[in-house]
């Protein structure tokens, strides 16, 4: 290695070619911020529904069904690569350079500019990536049927579409907006989803005629157009295949849950070491990392999935391959299921009855999505910078101190409670989401927990900014 | 008896370190929950139905774009 050369320096000659937010050069105020945070939203939710032109079909099964959710992408539109290329080299990147494969010096200004657009063309370059992907796989039907004409604009188009989602991100962070973009999305596109299905007006036609979609809707319309008012009653509460009232109560239940839980912290007093000698706390959540775990699992679920309804669709036969998991198509949603292998027992058992005939798979999964989430979330706090040390440095950074602690020992008292904290609060994060999921709550486990620590994390952000506005008028 | 006493020691070490965790925070008492619960229903449904409106006005423009083409 020559002196002073760094692999993050690769990427000096491709800034100039990549889009770029320029920082603000005055404080923006607070509603200007909303205004921005808003505008942002609808680009995105636009984009969401805005069908893909040149596409031949939408109608095969899903192979990312399993992910959408969490990655806030929609079939068939302009939005299908959804947060994909921005989340995945976001978390390349903090993993090397929280592993020091990267070298980075968060204190000089080059550096950050270089991981800024190293992320950047990262993202830009797993966008174009996935989308030929997706044409060449034959999502959109097989590419002799579109033409080669049609198939690049359809890549075209996702790659834009990405790049967009990656401005927006931008602009939100840069201080534009509130909190960031990729957070705003993920939350919107889930509680968008649960509304959905509670108050839908579309129709879907079953044994009995047609039914709306929406379980609210189908409640009132139920028990105003049958006769049998208490049948009525029972169908709009337990029907199968389509969100019904149990499952509202459920969400709500879990949302409820995870807000109490949200509040566990343990305040440790802080104390300022210049001449004022304020006083202050630095609060260790139970949720010490948010819901970054349950993002993790998620993606690593997903990505079994992904790999093994490839594999099986071209080697069914294989021993190694149905060991990592076979698949069939249901016969509701036409979506690929699991049935056996890997993929099969970390899926979530769909009801407490196939819990009671299944219970291997019951307890694998269980301690599967417990230990998973545990892990993630320790792992996480040494690779995102949040670790005990890393909090003792910031801590001392600001001449901060912990009252009847030496300096030296600050790093020891938090190592009391960080690590636990982080390991205990995924655990708590994958009870969560087994407890959601069982209970039939709309949306997924993994969707409501997402949902409401990103909503909890808006309105801390929230409250500082209009802290930070006052105190700005205030002087 | 040490291979399972080297499964079984940091799981007992964690429960214990979680149980003193769990002991030492601070919980939400009902004010702040009804506090927090309102405001995060609040923006959980105002989310909800920007994307629900969006969705529901896309309907009807996305069949004249597709019927179109």
């Amino acid at each position: 290695m020559v002196g002073g050369f760094r692999v993050i320096h690769l990427v000096r000659p491709f800034l100039a070619f990549l889009p770029e937010v320029q920082s603000p050069e005055r404080k923006i105020p607070f509603r200007e911020k909303v205004i921005y945070t808003v505008i942002s939203l609808f680009i995105f939710l636009v984009c969401s529904q805005l069908p893909l032109y040149g596409i031949h079909s939408t109608t095969g099964a899903d192979p990312f069904y399993w992910m959408r959710v969490i990655l806030a992408s929609s079939r068939g539109t302009v939005m299908e690569l959804g947060i994909t290329p921005i989340v995945t080299s976001g978390m390349v990147m903090q993993l090397l350079a929280g592993s020091k494969i990267i070298e980075i010096d968060n204190n000089v200004r080059e550096d950050r500019a270089l991981l800024n657009g190293a992320q950047k063309l990262l993202g830009i370059l797993i966008a174009v990536g996935q989308a030929v992907a997706y044409v060449l796989s034959g999502m959109y039907g097989s590419v002799g049927e579109l033409g080669v004409g049609n198939a690049i604009l359809i890549i075209v188009q996702l790659c834009f579409a990405a790049i967009i989602v990656l401005c927006l991100d931008e602009l939100l962070q840069k201080g534009y907006g509130l909190g960031s973009g990729i957070s705003l999305f993920i939350a919107t596109n889930i509680c968008e989803s649960i509304i959905w299905k509670a108050f839908s007006p579309t129709t879907i036609n079953s044994g009995r005629g047609a039914q709306f979609e929406g379980a609210v809707i189908a409640l009132f319309h139920l028990l105003i157009t049958r006769t049998d008012k208490v049948r009525a009653l029972r169908e709009a509460f337990f029907r199968q295949n389509l969100p019904n009232v149990t499952n509202l109560h459920a969400t709500v239940l879990i949302f409820l849950i995870v807000i109490y839980f949200q509040g566990f912290r343990v305040v440790l007093p802080v104390r300022s070491k210049n001449a004022r000698g304020q006083r202050g706390s630095y609060p260790i959540k139970l949720f010490y990392t948010s819901n970054m775990p349950i993002i993790l699992q998620s993606a690593l679920v997903s990505n079994i999935y992904f790999i093994s309804q490839i594999l099986y669709r071209k080697f069914g036969g294989n021993f190694l391959v149905n060991l990592i998991g076979t698949w069939k198509e249901s016969e509701y949603s036409g979506q690929s299921i699991p049935v056996g292998g890997i993929a099969y027992y970390i899926t979530a058992p769909s009801s407490l009855a196939e819990m009671a005939t299944h219970p291997f798979h019951a307890l694998f999964y269980l301690v599967f999505m417990l230990a998973a989430c545990a892990l993630f979330s320790k792992t996480w706090i040494e690779v995102s910078g949040s670790s005990a040390k890393d909090v003792a440095r910031q801590l001392r950074e600001q001449q901060m101190v912990m009252p009847g602690h030496r300096d030296s020992n600050l790093q020891k008292e938090l190592n009391r409670y960080i690590p636990t904290a982080a390991a205990f609060g995924g655990l708590c994060i994958g009870a969560l989401t087994v407890l959601a999921d069982l209970m039939g709550a709309i949306g997924s486990g993994t969707g409501i927990l997402l949902a409401v620590t990103i909503i909890y994390q808006y309105f801390e952000t929230f409250e500082k900014e209009k802290a930070s506005e006052l105190g700005f008028f205030g002087l | 008896m040490d291979a399972i006493d080297s499964v079984v020691d940091p799981l007992r070490d964690f429960a214990k370190d979680s149980i003193r965790l769990v002991k030492r925070c601070h919980k939400p008492d009902r004010k702040e929950f009804t506090k927090v619960a309102v405001r995060t229903a609040i923006g959980f449904v105002v989310m909800g139905f920007v994307g629900f409106f969006v969705k529901l006005i896309f309907i009807p423009i996305n069949n004249i774009i597709v019927g179109a083409t």
